[in-house]
């Protein structure tokens, strides 16, 4: 992978990360903390620049959607559950 | 000083109704017990002394409970212990090979997604945020504590 497509994936990364701590919500917040790392994980080894840039594209539109989701669910919070 | 509670203890025996009336302290009117009259002299000058002791010490007490809501001061130790707590916590490193000056990729055996996961715990650790280009060049235990330091102001 060239070394500029390797900072982007990483910065995909640390942004997806940081927006899905931002669910107020745990079980959406554990989920999409899990989700996320699963995903990088399971495509590590993706070599093909067409593949990682489709990749890419699908990190986008998710990252997009973790953001919007997680401020429609600070607009209805909830009472706090035990676990946390 | 005892003499002095016993002998107003005594009085206010003999007198129930106008200590009512002419006690300066709010306290005593409002526990004293019309029972006391029934009640042994010794024990009514018992419940006096300890009632006047009892208000001489509360303001020096409220004083001393006085606390602040603060962390104790940053100091390179501290935040070491703090960073070296995170890192053990961490599922992926074995406490046991973990050094100050361990490199997260080459000894530890960790990969480029790993490091951003724990650059993002000592965010929450340390509670600011450490920015991408900065983030990419911690790769030990001790960069970050100095990092960290930096940015707190701490020195030696």
């Amino acid at each position: 992978m060239a070394a500029s497509t390797r900072l982007q994936v990483i910065s995909l990364y640390r942004m997806m990360m940081r927006e899905s701590q931002k669910f107020p919500s745990y079980n959406y917040r554990t989920y999409a903390l899990r989700r996320v790392r699963d995903a990088f994980r399971a495509n590590r080894k993706v070599d093909d620049p067409k593949a990682v840039q489709r990749l890419m594209m699908e990190g986008q539109q998710t990252l997009a959607l973790i953001q919007r989701q997680a401020s429609i669910g600070k607009m209805y919070q909830a009472q706090k559950i035990v676990v946390e | 000083m005892a003499a002095r509670v016993l002998q107003q203890c005594v009085r206010s025996f003999a007198r129930p109704t106008l200590r009512l009336c002419s006690s300066n302290l709010v306290v005593r009117a409002a526990a004293a017990p019309s029972a006391a009259l029934h009640r042994p002299l010794s024990s009514v000058a018992d419940t006096g002394r300890t009632r006047w002791l009892g208000q001489n010490r509360t303001p020096p007490l409220t004083v001393l409970c006085r606390q602040y809501g603060d962390l104790p001061p940053l100091t390179l130790e501290n935040i070491k212990d703090r960073v070296m707590y995170v890192l053990k916590l961490y599922d992926k490193i074995s406490p046991e090979k973990l050094q100050t000056t361990s490199h997260f990729m080459k000894d530890l055996g960790l990969d480029s997604l790993d490091q951003v996961e724990i650059i993002m715990a000592m965010e929450d650790e340390f509670g600011f945020e450490i920015p991408d280009a900065e983030a990419e060049k911690l790769m030990t235990p001790d960069e970050i504590v100095q990092y960290v330091a930096d940015k707190k102001d701490v020195y030696e």
